[in-house]
């Protein structure tokens, strides 16, 4: 294990302190576009749902319930274990912020995986628009929309997941490694604390959407 | 030297607490899918992913504690999609013909896979 050493801030910042706000509000404003960007895609959705309810309850049907379910369990979970391992960082505690960062790996890989059998499960089921495309009854045309809602919004939250499996991989393979993450100055992690947090969130929204509708 | 621990990050009961606690709420958000309850579902359902999401900014992204520039940041997040949100459906709430019918009964066209 290296030694852990105090870093020194960047020239333009006073103190560590300022640094570590500075780059939290870096996320900040990141994360405020990609409110806009998932609230945009979540609003084409409450469109097309309160123009069609009938045929989005028909459509929706068919999502893999025990799938979404399992990954929300999943990923509530891993937000745990992230929030666990800042902690850890804060306390000093190295050996337990890198199980607890390893484990939010695993749980990010097991969401990917059990996403990966749920793709496969909507190709059999032909829910794959322009692809493998089949309208159920009661869907009419209009199922087509909400499979590509569907599709859309899972792929794009599934590459946000493999962009938090990368940082926390790299949070691991770099500066922890390097001794860099230590309690004086763990902000690099809270900020992809921040980020995979906002992962999670954005998995709570496109939850009821795709999983609940249409079951009773 | 000694560590100078940031005591808001002391303690994980709040931590595991709130898993606990959005776990439940999930688990209230499935059980109402299944009850019928019409348009009270997706009100139910929404607003427990609210309120798990609250938690989530609250809690686990640090925004609980003194207000700060990162409150405002997250805040005006919000404000932001209440503008883009409450601006459209403005504009399609007064359209003609909205909400529309749907283009096929239910009868259906069935698509041969691949087409």
């Amino acid at each position: 294990m290296p030694d852990s050493v105090i870093p020194a801030p960047e020239i333009q910042y006073a103190n560590l302190a300022q640094q570590g706000e500075t780059a939290e509000l870096g996320i900040w404003a990141f994360l405020i576009n990609e409110t806009v960007f998932f609230g945009a895609l979540i609003f084409t959705y409450y469109f097309y749902r309160l123009s069609y309810p009938d045929e989005f309850a028909a459509a929706a049907k068919d999502a893999v319930l025990w799938a979404g379910s399992v990954n929300l369990v999943i990923l509530v979970t891993s937000s745990l274990t992230m929030v666990l391992a800042i902690n850890a960082a804060a306390q000093g505690a190295r050996k337990e912020m890198i199980r607890w960062l390893v484990v939010t790996v695993a749980l990010g890989v097991a969401f990917a995986i059990v996403k990966g059998v749920e793709y496969y499960l909507d190709f059999q089921d032909q829910v794959v628009p322009a692809v493998n495309f089949v309208a159920k009854p009661g869907q009419g045309s209009v199922g087509e929309l909400f499979w590509v809602f569907y599709w859309v919004a899972t792929g794009l939250h599934a590459i946000h997941l493999i962009t938090g499996i990368g940082l926390v991989l790299y949070m691991l393979l770099w500066p922890i490694r390097r001794g860099e993450i230590t309690p004086a100055y763990y902000t690099p992690l809270e900020v992809v604390g921040i980020y995979w947090s906002f992962v999670d969130v954005v998995w709570l929204f496109l939850y009821p959407c795709i999983y609940l509708v249409g079951r009773s | 030297m000694s560590i100078e621990v940031d005591p808001k990050r002391a303690r994980p009961l709040p931590f595991v607490v709130a898993w606990i606690v959005m776990l439940v709420l999930w688990g209230v958000s499935l059980w109402t899918a299944f009850l019928g309850l019409g348009l009270w579902a997706p009100i139910i359902q929404f607003g427990i992913a609210a309120i798990q999401v609250t938690t989530v900014f609250i809690l686990f992204m640090r925004l609980k504690g003194p207000a700060s520039l990162k409150s405002l940041f997250a805040v005006s997040g919000f404000f932001w999609l209440l503008f883009l949100y409450g601006l459209s459906m403005i504009d399609y709430s007064n359209r003609k013909g909205w909400p529309p019918v749907a283009p096929v009964s239910s009868s259906q066209q069935v698509h041969p896979p691949g087409s």
